[in-house]
Formats: structure tokens, C-alpha cells, sequence
């Protein structure tokens, strides 16, 4: 694929949000002068439809008159003021089949676009709610996704955190089971109990002997 | 009591329980001093980049409907990296920050509260700390032949 495109490369989208925005404002100017939307959606009809009809209303015109014109000339009228009456008459007909076949074609024409205008404007609202919806959808992935990678940060701050609050704590820690070693021990309490004699014990020691 | 003579009574302890209750009074002297030992590290995550680009989407959604966005303004500080390229917050700045509020404020009672622990800077121990008490013992037996 070397200098070629990727085919599968697809091309960054324009921002959901904006295109939701775009096709709501487009909907609500719709909604706002239908109309409008309408002519923009009769103008390609009328090229394709109505000048159509008119070029074969005029085609068929044409040839009738040449052959009235044709048929004067037979009889030998041509040019005659019967000649004229019926070319003007002619020519009135084919007129006004064009504005019947006209004022038809424009009339359906018209309920056509304007029923179009009100389908595209809520053929937009829709395109625009879905664009919106896919934007929302993103973007609650990225927070959730954001959430979680945030809160695996988070503990491995708490797990370091409470590290260091072992640490500091180490010498109370120490303590601790000291204190209570010292507070389950029972008191070993004694008593010394000493006599230092005085002169009469003496006395009553030297008797003893002597007795 | 027999006549002439004198008899006296201690009470007594066995040698290797009365050294650990001497110990233990002294270690939990020891460690009453420490005072108050702060956290430096870090103790709130920041941001992930995935949020970020979630709060910027908010933004340009609130923008693309013509309303208010944050214009990219930051609200929270800026992260700090710590050990192991952590991202986070530490609340060290505000706990030093409201220790020199009060220092300003209230100086006296600042250096009354450091003064039960020891000087976390040089480690000398401060003049109300467990150790430096004042004492009388007034419970002891009187010595002989006093």
C-alpha cells in the first residue's frame, strides 16, 4: 500500500455534538418557514418536471400549427382571416393546456415539497438526536473508562499511603503489645520482711546461753 | 514487734517484672514525644487523561448548543507526579500552610502544642514532653537512720 491510501483508514468524524446542533437548527428553520425548504426542494422538480412538460405542450403546439398552417395551404386559405381565427385558436388551446398541465404539475409539485420539507426536517431531528446519542455514548465510555484508571490510581495511593502510616506508627506499634504483656501479667508481689535487733534482744539471747 | 529491736516491710517484685514496668513506662515516654508525624505523599488521585477528554467533550458539547463551556479554564491545581510517576494531590500544602496560619496568629499556643513532642527539625525534645515532667516522689520509704 506503499503511497496509497488505506482503505481502511476511516476519517475523523466531525464533532456529534456539532453535527447534532447543525441538523436541529436546520429542523427548527424548516419547521419555522416550510415554505422555504419547499421552494429549495421544488426547484430541481420544476427543472425536470414542469419545464419538460411545457417543452412537450410547446413541441405539440408547434406541430399542430404547421399543420393547420399545411391544411391553409391545401385549401388555399392560408393567410385568410378563417386562417388566422383558427391558428389564434389553436394557439389558445395548446396555451391552455400548458397552464392546466402546468398549474397541475405545480400544484402536486408543491404538496410533494412541502410534505418532503416537513420529512427532511424530521428526518434531520432524528439524524441529529442519534449524532447527540453517539456523542453521549462516547463520552460516558471515556468517564467511566477515566473512573476506573482514576481509582486504580487512587489505591495504589491508599496502599502507599498506608505504608507509611505502618511506618510512623512503628513505634506505638512496639509499644503496644508491651503494655498489654505487662497488663496480662499478674503482680508478683512479695514481701521482705527484715528485723534489726535492739540491746534487750541482746540481753535475752546472752540469758538464754548462760541458762 | 519484739522489744528493742525494729522490723520493717517492703513490698517487692520479682528483678525481671519490675524492669518491665520500668521499660515500659520509659518506652511510652519515648514515643509520647514524637508528635505529630505528617504525611507527605500523595493522597488523591488526579485525573485520568480519559476523563480529561471527557470533561473537554461536555465543554464542547455545551458549546456546539451555544451555552456556556469552561472556555478551557482549569479548576483543579495542577497535579503533582510522586514517586512510581503517580499523579495526585497532597494535602502537605495546606497542612503547612494552616501550621503557619496558626504560628502567625497564635504563636503562644503553637509552640505550646510543639512543645509536648520534640523539634521534628533538630529532634530535641521539647520542655512538656513526657520526660521532662516534673516529679516529686513522695510515696518511698524512708532510708534507715533517717
Amino acid at each position: 500500500m506503499a503511497g496509497g491510501a488505506n482503505p481502511n483508514m476511516i476519517q475523523a468524524a466531525a464533532n456529534p455534538y456539532t453535527q447534532a446542533s447543525m441538523a436541529q437548527q436546520g429542523a427548527l428553520a424548516t419547521y419555522a418557514n416550510p415554505a422555504a425548504r419547499a421552494q429549495q426542494m421544488m426547484n430541481p422538480y420544476q427543472q425536470n418536471v414542469v419545464n419538460k412538460t411545457l417543452r412537450d405542450v410547446g413541441g405539440a403546439a408547434h406541430i399542430g400549427l404547421n399543420t393547420l398552417d399545411a391544411q391553409a395551404q391545401q385549401a388555399g386559405a392560408f393567410g385568410g382571416s378563417r386562417h388566422g381565427v383558427a391558428m389564434a385558436e389553436a394557439a389558445k388551446g395548446y396555451q391552455q393546456q400548458a397552464l392546466d398541465a402546468v398549474g397541475a404539475l405545480n400544484q402536486q409539485g408543491y404538496n410533494q415539497a412541502m410534505n418532503d420539507a416537513f420529512r427532511s426536517a424530521q428526518g434531520l431531528q432524528s439524524a441529529g438526536q442519534q449524532a447527540f446519542g453517539y456523542g453521549q455514548a462516547v463520552q460516558n465510555q471515556q468517564m467511566q473508562q477515566g473512573a476506573m484508571q482514576q481509582q486504580m490510581m487512587q489505591n495504589l495511593i491508599n496502599a502507599g499511603k498506608g505504608q507509611f502510616m505502618g511506618y510512623a506508627q512503628q513505634p506505638q506499634q512496639a509499644l503496644a503489645p508491651f503494655i498489654s504483656t505487662i497488663h496480662g501479667t499478674p503482680a508478683l508481689q512479695g514481701q521482705n520482711q527484715s528485723f534489726q535487733p535492739g540491746l534487750f534482744n541482746y540481753m535475752q539471747v546472752g540469758a538464754h546461753m548462760m541458762g | 514487734m519484739a522489744k528493742g529491736g525494729s522490723e520493717s516491710k517492703e513490698a517487692t517484685l520479682p528483678a525481671w517484672q519490675e524492669q518491665a514496668y520500668q521499660q515500659g513506662i520509659n518506652l511510652a515516654k519515648d514515643v509520647s514525644q514524637t508528635g505529630y508525624v505528617p504525611y507527605t505523599g500523595p493522597e488523591v488521585a488526579a485525573f485520568s487523561p480519559m476523563q480529561e477528554a471527557a470533561f473537554s467533550s461536555t465543554d464542547q458539547m455545551a458549546n456546539a448548543f451555544g451555552m456556556q463551556g469552561t472556555g478551557g479554564q482549569q479548576y483543579m491545581p495542577q497535579a503533582e507526579t510522586f514517586g512510581g510517576g503517580v499523579q495526585g494531590y497532597s494535602s502537605m500544602p495546606i497542612y503547612q500552610d494552616a501550621v503557619q496560619g496558626l504560628r502567625d496568629v497564635a504563636p503562644g499556643q503553637a509552640d505550646y502544642i510543639a512543645s509536648f513532642g520534640i523539634d521534628p527539625v533538630t529532634g530535641q525534645v521539647g520542655s512538656r514532653a513526657a520526660t521532662q515532667q516534673n516529679y516529686k516522689l513522695e510515696m518511698q520509704p524512708r532510708k534507715r537512720g533517717k
